[in-house]
């Protein structure tokens, strides 16, 4: 048999064995109390696609033909009621702290009955993730403590996340390519603030947030040296909304543009600047922020994953019922061999796209955005403690300047460079299989459907309109492989360069 | 782009490119918001002045007497700019080869013949089935010197605006199949609302329900399944001219897109993913093109045992315009998915286009029985 050394020696080969089977070592880590926890949440949200989401979807979706400037105001104040928008807020935020790998079984559920509405609640999550990985607690406190009291007194408030520009889609995601590419939205450093000017595009639910978190740049010529989190609220002098977009599916959700105009941004809403991250790392910015960027989107993107789930299982759902009532030459479809063939290779998609977000999740889970969460000790101890003790106790410390500085050296100085690629590699991998999944899921649903599947009151076309969108933002598909390709096999070659193309 | 493989398509394809650069462009989006918006009924009249509603019916029937070639150019170069009119050409058109399949010049010349306006001219047909593989077809009765039908029919494209509309009905324990005409106006017809769909909007389709409609048979009772067969090679490949112009416009559009965006400090067509994507739709394409272009020929030439091969051409070119045009909005990223581009309905209108004349496995598993003679 092989020596402990010999093993780790083989296991370290590429691919790595650390990287390419998560589950294997971090499920027995796994505290026990998360299984409950997330079948309650998975109950939930069966209750709530029962009581709103499936007898809405439709409707909801011709009224955004019929008015095209519909707002989901009355979904939001439903989603709110539920708790939803804060249910993944760590309870140290006074959030319900689920944990966090339980959102992608919910939004696989509620993405099953309607992508749209799921989105309404979900994108929030982008921007409370763009809030917590900055590592500035001050205002995390803050703003998500505005999140918990919208709940409590029925106005909801949500957060937005904007980096998309007119001239700036991939670049920004990116900071390999945010130095190439033209980026306009500026930030001018003043006295106790930022002057924002610039157009932020595509924001899902900007027009009926109340925080938007702006990334801008004080040098638009080294935009990856000098990008600054800003938290904008909503009514501030100088902020504004333009149009929003007329999209082919997810109409529910509006995707706004946010135009800033000479607006200034006072020093205690600042999330993220080279001025704090010196405060904890003396690592160059450039590095940091492709990190922010990679906690961000390594955490949202397994979400996407699960996005895509659901509509693989929607589609799935309404062929399977559609089989089992129609028949073709006298015969039931479902007893058509080829329509069995094609139901189980639907389900296949569906549970592969499930394993790949929970890979992905296992991923973060332990060595990723909320690792620490995920350890037993702390996970219980979240658990356990009552409420009070949290207002009284911890969240004053949040407050301090000791508290940024542990949560930046914990999340960037500390972490492994490879936990990141992992994560990273590892969302952008489950973006791409579950979105194309669920694209293919709904292709087969109408084409087994026939005709019946053209009918907006069928279902299934509106399914493949609103996943369609999932292959484009977080990332597209394209940019999703790039990303998979430089985190996950091009460290392995010394000559690979990534984005760096000749012409 | 057809007429580049035979230049006798050529004046048909001008035609239609003027009229689409002229009626279409810039209004595609504005057309689709039907039945939220308004109809283009001025597109349409024009449409059947210049003969688009008649290609391939006769001359002395009121037609333009053009080939299965023409009437491919025709709506390969409409749908390249939008395909709502061509699929209510392409209804239209089945509607007439079946009338003449089954040799029912009198009724085609009755309708056809002294047709003012487009209204008239149009024919309803239930054109997204084949009534084959449908087992809820209208019953059919004898009554007096004619029939009557009862029963539902969905999706009944052009049903809305035409006022006559050919019905595929069943009766008699063997089931057997007939074509009907009858009037849309008839009391016993009851309309649905257009019924909205994934694409083609400005091609509505309503849900009928028909009880006791007088009806007039078309050709020989019985024979229904074997005059929609007759038709089904030609009108297989019209429906794949018109999935081979979407591609077309697609590939127009992403091409136009990639050269002028600008992302990691270049155009993106110097990524050489993008240019992955766009050579993968190019090679589509093409393919459909000179799919399509062959299958006319050697229909127009009779040529045997060319049936399967248009159904197989027909479907393999659905297939992979359904994937170009998804590469198509995954070029111009998120404006790929906005209604201002044209991107988003190409990708709806390729699929509503690929469910004509019935559904993909069933249409597959006919091929196979024809091919392996079962
Ligand atoms: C409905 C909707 C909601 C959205 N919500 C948000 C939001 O809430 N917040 C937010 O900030 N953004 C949001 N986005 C923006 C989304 O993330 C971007 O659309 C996406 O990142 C792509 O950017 P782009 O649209 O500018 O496309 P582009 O970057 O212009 O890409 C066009 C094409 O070029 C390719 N490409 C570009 N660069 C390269 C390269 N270097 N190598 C190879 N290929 C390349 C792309 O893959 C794509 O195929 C949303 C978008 C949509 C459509």
């Amino acid at each position: 048999m092989l020596s402990r050394a010999e093993v780790s020696n083989r296991l370290s080969g590429f691919p790595r064995f650390e990287d390419m089977s998560l589950s294997l070592p971090y499920a027995p880590r796994m505290p026990r109390g998360m299984v409950r926890e997330t079948r309650e949440v998975v109950a939930i949200a069966r209750t709530f696609n029962d009581e709103v989401a499936r007898p809405r979807a439709l409707e909801l979706d011709r009224r955004t033909h019929e008015d095209p400037d519909y707002m989901p105001l009355d979904l939001v104040e439903l989603a709110n009621r539920w708790g939803f928008y804060t249910m993944w807020i760590p309870r140290i935020f006074g959030g319900r702290g689920y944990n966090m790998p339980s959102m992608s079984y919910f939004a696989e559920e509620v993405g099953s009955a309607c992508l749209g509405i799921m989105n309404v609640i979900g994108v929030h999550y982008l921007g409370v993730a763009g809030v917590v990985a900055s590592a500035n607690t001050r205002l995390a406190k803050r703003i998500l403590g505005e999140v918990v009291r919208g709940e409590k007194t029925g106005n909801p408030c949500l957060i937005a996340l904007a980096t998309t520009e007119p001239g700036a889609g991939t670049d920004v995601e990116e900071v390999e390519l945010v130095d190439k590419g033209r980026v306009a939205c500026h930030a001018r450093r003043v006295r106790g603030g930022y002057v924002v000017n610039g157009t932020k595009v595509f924001i899902s639910m900007g027009h009926v947030s109340t925080w938007t978190v702006l990334y801008a740049y004080e040098d638009l010529k080294r935009p990856s040296e000098t990008t600054v989190g800003l938290m904008v609220k909503t009514g501030t002098k100088g902020f504004s909304f333009g149009s929003h977009e007329n999209k082919m599916g997810q109409r529910v959700c509006p995707a706004s543009v946010l135009v800033f105009d000479d607006c200034f941004i006072p020093d205690d809403q600042v999330l993220f600047s080279a001025d704090m991250v010196r405060k904890f790392t003396k690592k160059p910015i450039r590095e940091v922020a492709q990190r922010y960027i990679d906690y961000v989107v390594g955490a949202t993107r397994p979400g996407v994953c699960a996005f895509g789930v659901g509509a693989a299982r929607g589609a799935f759902e309404i062929a399977l019922r559609h089989a089992s009532t129609t028949t073709m030459n006298g015969t039931l479809l479902i007893n058509h061999e080829w329509v069995q063939s094609m139901l189980a290779e639907m389900y296949k998609n569906v549970t592969l796209g499930r394993l790949a977000y929970t890979e992905a999740n296992y991923a973060n889970s332990h060595r990723g955005l909320y690792k620490i969460l995920q350890l037993k000790p702390v996970y219980y101890y979240l658990r356990l403690m009552p409420q009070a003790y949290f207002d009284k106790v911890i969240a004053p410390m949040l407050e301090k300047d000791y508290s940024t500085r542990l949560m930046g050296k914990l999340s960037y100085d500390w972490a492994r460079p490879e936990d990141q690629r992992c994560c990273s590699g590892w969302a952008s991998l489950a973006k791409v299989a579950g979105t194309d999944l669920g694209v293919r899921n709904c292709q087969m649903a109408i084409e087994l459907m026939g005709q019946t599947g053209l009918r907006q009151d069928a279902g299934v076309e509106k399914m493949l309109r609103d996943i369609k969108l999932l292959q484009i933002y977080e990332g597209t598909n394209q940019l999703n492989r790039l990303n998979m390709f430089k985190c996950l096999i091009a460290p392995e070659i010394p000559q690979a360069r990534v984005f760096e193309e000749d012409r | 782009m057809l007429s580049s493989f035979k230049s006798e398509w050529k004046p048909f394809e001008d035609l239609a490119r003027s009229f689409a650069a002229k009626e279409l462009a810039g209004k595609a989006e504005e057309h689709d918001r039907y039945p939220f918006g308004e109809f283009f009924h001025d597109v349409l009249d024009k449409a059947c002045e210049v003969g688009f509603l008649g290609i391939m019916l006769p001359g002395d029937l009121g037609g333009t007497g053009g080939s299965v070639g023409t009437l491919c150019t025709v709506l390969a170069a409409l749908c390249r700019v939008d395909s709502s009119p061509g699929g209510i050409i392409f209804t239209n058109a089945l509607a007439q080869e079946l009338l003449l399949a089954a040799d029912a010049r009198d009724i085609a010349g009755e309708i056809f013949g002294k047709a003012p306006s487009a209204g008239e001219f149009l024919i309803a047909f239930p054109s997204y089935s084949n009534p084959a593989h449908q087992d809820n077809l209208p019953e059919y009765r004898r009554s007096g010197r004619g029939y009557s039908l009862t029963g539902p029919v969905d999706l009944l494209v052009l049903g809305g605006l035409a006022r006559r509309a050919i019905i595929p009905a069943r009766s008699g324990p063997k089931r057997q199949c007939s074509f009907f005409l009858i009037d849309l106006d008839h009391k016993g017809v009851s309309k649905s609302e257009p019924v909205f769909t994934l694409g083609m909007h400005a091609c509505p389709a309503v849900d009928v329900r028909l009880d006791g409609v007088r009806a007039r048979l078309i050709g020989e009772e019985g024979k229904g399944e074997e005059y929609f067969d007759r038709v089904l090679p030609a009108m297989h490949v019209v429906a794949a001219a018109m999935n081979a112009g979407i591609m077309r416009g697609s590939l127009d559009e992403a091409l136009a897109y990639a050269r002028e965006r600008f992302q990691g400090g270049r155009e993106i067509i110097r990524w050489s993913e993008v240019s992955m994507l766009l050579a993968g739709m190019a090679v589509k394409a093409d393919v459909a093109d000179m799919c399509v272009t062959q299958a006319c020929q050697a229909l127009e030439q009779g040529d045997a045992g060319w049936s399967s091969r248009c159904a197989a051409a027909a479907l393999h070119i659905h297939e992979i315009a359904c994937e170009a045009v998804t590469d198509g909005i995954q070029v111009l990223g998120g404006n790929g998915y906005m209604k201002d581009y044209g991107q988003e309905k190409r990708f709806r209108d390729a699929r509503q286009v690929q469910a004509l004349l019935g559904s993909v496995p069933a249409r597959k598993l006919d091929l196979i029985r024809k091919v392996a003679g079962v």
